[in-house]
């Protein structure tokens, strides 16, 4: 036994070993390349002929005076997968990803760190490229942290969604970073229920009887009387009212304000609740998720296209699910959901190629092209998701052969950037976890917005709250 | 033994020992000044700052005195001192694993040394009870969750044995919430309790139990008379250190609470309130003030055990003389 708890530690320690060695090759190619590839003609000219590519020449040329290592920051795997399949890297330059989970503000605070220290760091572990969601971009596009992508290249935002490139624009309309991705949000419907309580589930009728909150809440007692759900999280409807605000979460004095928005959505889901019209779980909790199974009792759900893609597993699953009963249309109001924006980090060490991976991502058709076909993205190029909206044969086949793109090009107008606050990710997270509470009714409204209160004093200390 | 040690060399043979045991004793003294006692008062400094970080942007440090300390104990709008609740929490908590934690260490401790029963496989046992110990809290912490969740694993069978007929959410529910940390926290520890104990107890001279027994002592009497009163040392010191975890309790009810202390914050330490206040805005004023709170009541508290447990332990000899 003895002998057994001894092989047992020193599996763990070898383990804790190897955990720890795991990061350090990452550096390694960079010391190598630069003995075989200076000169700056070197590297390309062994594997292309000679006269073939200029064009393609060009990047890798400019590259040679930058930075071997390039840094990007993210939060997940997304676009890790995007960039290593439609981007090119130039030789010599290794790309060093630093994934950081985003909960609780994981990801920020280490990045934080690193965008504070970018200064001294040494060349190849300054931040080059970093991701932000629409929640937090302003707490990065409003500081000197980030620069000018304009004075990069990248220049032509002729065919990106005006909102994208205001949430990346600071307040005098400096832009500091792209999306690659637009993401409209659409109400996400079960066709077999919408049949059963609407009577129809042809989505430009569904959206004539769902198109306002008074029918949206209206047809909710409908659902309820033929044994359905509605919605199945209480803060399902949360970013539908939350995108549409008046007024940002903090006043210029800084004080702690709810827009009639917020408690439009506080009001709604305590009748949902309280009528049982939906169910109290979170947005991502597992009790909503099996309600996307073909046993399912939930009629609606909102999300854009990388939420029905990528997050409704349940509703794809071979054995348990229904792909294909699904539909969307716009639903009550125009919003959107995430995004992945591409910021500039000031201090790069890889101006050009970082200049050249935005460009990329919104004005290379190809690219933009796959991301939309391969890559089931509803990409931040009009010219690009216009092709495809009027394509006949283009649909997906999960919503029924709906054609996605069409639906959501024509949402993106009727989106609106404004009245965020650098403050917004978790202001948006405590006010729901709070009220959760109050929803499931283990405690009171008041205590509950209390809790959300300390939660914000001690969260932010610059906001005063009531 | 000093002053027989410094008599030793004025007599011209002996070599100083002492000079090479304080040299020995140097470097545990260089680490605990680097990195307990400068960060300690550094702590208390930076407490008397105002000291954070809006978004990207540095405020501070300004001197403000004892603002933070008393921002800290100052009621909200419903009357509530957090400071108070979030430690009233985390002694609740602490009690409700740490008591029965010790008992059962106790129990077993004094089980696998007696002589009498003899028990095989020891080892074995040994090594499964300290088992939870080794797995990471927040793996631990997830395992309870994903159990006990509204379509976990728990509510299942209950569903399917028919004692419920409406899945419950344990996770909402005070009682349930506390008492799983407990659980969690006394399944991690109290493995590691029993084997320091164990120690304690083998440390007692044999001849001590063997003497009672021949005394015509019953069980319940060795123990009560002979074990716990030469065990008092051992078991000071593992209340101790037991209660100075217990104060510190963050990662069970960070992970299963998702940061929260759900629900209304009850099962919220005073070591989450301090994280709190550090993990977004770098607030180093407000959490160096709960640091230094959280401080004097752990030494307020040890202090407290030590003298009065140790108490009982100087008296203990008498009371067997008197037997």
């Amino acid at each position: 036994m003895k002998k057994l708890i001894a092989l047992l530690l020193a599996l763990v320690m070898v383990f804790a070993l190897c955990a720890c060695g795991a990061t350090a090759p990452a550096e390694k190619p960079a010391e190598g390349t630069p003995a075989e590839g200076t000169p700056a003609e070197g590297t390309p000219a062994e594997g292309t002929p000679a006269e073939g590519t200029p064009a393609e020449n060009t990047p890798a040329e400019a590259e040679s005076g930058e930075g071997k290592v390039f840094n990007i920051y993210a939060w997940n795997e997304e676009f890790k997968g995007f960039f290593e399949k439609y981007y090119t890297v130039p030789e010599g330059v290794t790309v060093n990803w630093v994934i950081t989970p985003s909960d609780n503000g994981a990801y920020q605070q280490k990045l934080d760190e690193a965008l504070l220290n970018q200064a001294n760091a040494a060349d190849d572990d300054k931040v080059d490229m970093f991701l932000a969601e629409a929640d937090y971009i302003l707490k990065y596009v409003n500081a000197d942290a980030t620069q000018d992508i304009t004075k990069l290249g990248v220049t032509d935002f002729s065919n990106t969604y005006a909102y994208t490139v205001q949430a990346a624009s600071d307040p005098d309309g400096v832009v500091k970073g792209v999306s690659f991705q637009c993401c409209p949000s659409a109400l996400i419907y079960r066709r077999s229920i919408a049949e059963d309580v609407l009577g129809t589930s042809d989505p430009a009728e569904v959206q004539a009887l769902l198109d306002s909150w008074d029918k949206f809440n209206a047809v909710a007692a409908d659902a309820k009387e033929k044994g359905y759900y509605m919605t199945a999280s209480f803060a399902e409807t949360y970013r539908v009212f939350s995108n549409n605000c008046t007024s940002p979460w903090v006043d210029a004095d800084s004080n702690l304000q709810f827009d009639p928005q917020i408690e439009a959505w506080i009001a709604q889901t305590e009748d949902f609740v309280n009528n049982g019209y939906t169910l109290t779980a979170g947005v991502w909790d597992q009790e909503k998720n099996d309600q996307m199974f073909a046993d399912g009792k939930t009629m609606c759900f909102f999300g854009p296209a990388w939420y029905f893609n990528f997050c409704m597993g349940n509703a794809q699953d071979p054995d348990k699910g229904c792909s294909g009963d699904w539909a969307i249309c716009e639903g009550p109001a125009a919003h959107f959901w995430g995004g992945t924006w591409l910021l500039a980090p000031a201090g790069t060490d890889n101006p050009t190629m970082l200049a050249d991976i935005m460009n990329t991502f919104i004005n290379n058709e190809e690219v933009c092209s796959k991301l939309v076909s391969d890559e089931k993205q509803f990409s931040n190029n009009q010219k690009v998701n216009a092709k495809f909206a009027e394509d006949p044969n283009y649909g997906s086949a999960f919503l029924g052969g709906q054609n996605d793109v069409a639906v959501f090009s024509a949402m993106t107008d009727n989106i609106v950037w404004e009245n965020h606050t650098i403050y917004d990710q978790l202001l948006n997270e405590g006010l729901q976890t709070y009220l959760q509470e109050y929803f499931k009714g283990t405690v009171d409204k008041e205590t509950a917005l209390k809790n959300f209160y300390n939660y914000v004093n001690e969260t932010y200390p610059a906001i005063v709250t009531p | 033994m000093h002053s027989m040690n410094r008599k030793k060399p004025s007599a011209g043979k002996g070599v100083s020992y002492a000079k090479w045991g304080y040299l020995f004793i140097l470097p545990f003294f260089i680490a605990y000044i680097c990195f307990t006692l400068i960060p300690q008062l550094m702590t208390f400094y930076n407490s008397l700052f105002e000291n954070y970080r809006d978004g990207l942007t540095q405020v501070g440090p300004n001197f403000v005195g004892l603002k933070n300390y008393v921002k800290l104990f100052s009621p909200d709008n419903s009357g509530t001192i957090g400071m108070l609740k979030y430690f009233g929490n985390t002694i609740v908590l602490w009690l409700l694993g740490a008591v029965p934690q010790i008992l059962v260490a106790l129990l077993l401790a004094v089980f696998f040394t007696s002589y009498r029963l003899n028990l095989k496989g020891q080892q074995f046992f040994k090594t499964v009870i300290y088992m939870p110990n080794l797995i990471m809290a927040a793996a631990f912490s997830m395992l309870f969750f994903t159990l006990f969740s509204p379509v976990g694993p728990v509510n299942q069978v209950l569903l399917s044995a028919g004692w419920i007929d409406k899945s419950i959410d344990f996770l909402a529910l005070k009682v349930p919430v506390r008492l799983l940390i407990s659980l969690m926290n006394f399944l991690m520890w109290f493995g590691n309790t029993t084997i320091l104990l164990m120690a304690g107890i083998q440390g007692i001279d044999q001849s001590m139990f063997e003497a009672a027994e021949i005394d015509g002592a019953s069980s319940l009497q060795v123990f009560f008379r002979v074990t716990l009163p030469l065990l008092a040392p051992i078991l000071v010191y593992t209340i101790i250190t037991a209660m100075i975890g217990g104060l510190q309790m963050f990662d069970v009810p960070q992970i299963l609470t998702n940061a929260k202390g759900t629900p209304d914050r009850t099962s919220m330490t005073m070591v989450m309130y301090l994280n709190n206040y550090l993990q977004t805005s770098k607030n180093y004023g407000m959490a160096g003030a709960v640091s230094v709170v959280l401080f004097i009541v752990s030494a307020g508290l040890s202090l407290f055990v030590y003298n009065s447990l140790s108490r009982q332990y100087s008296q203990a000899p008498r009371r067997r003389n008197r037997l």
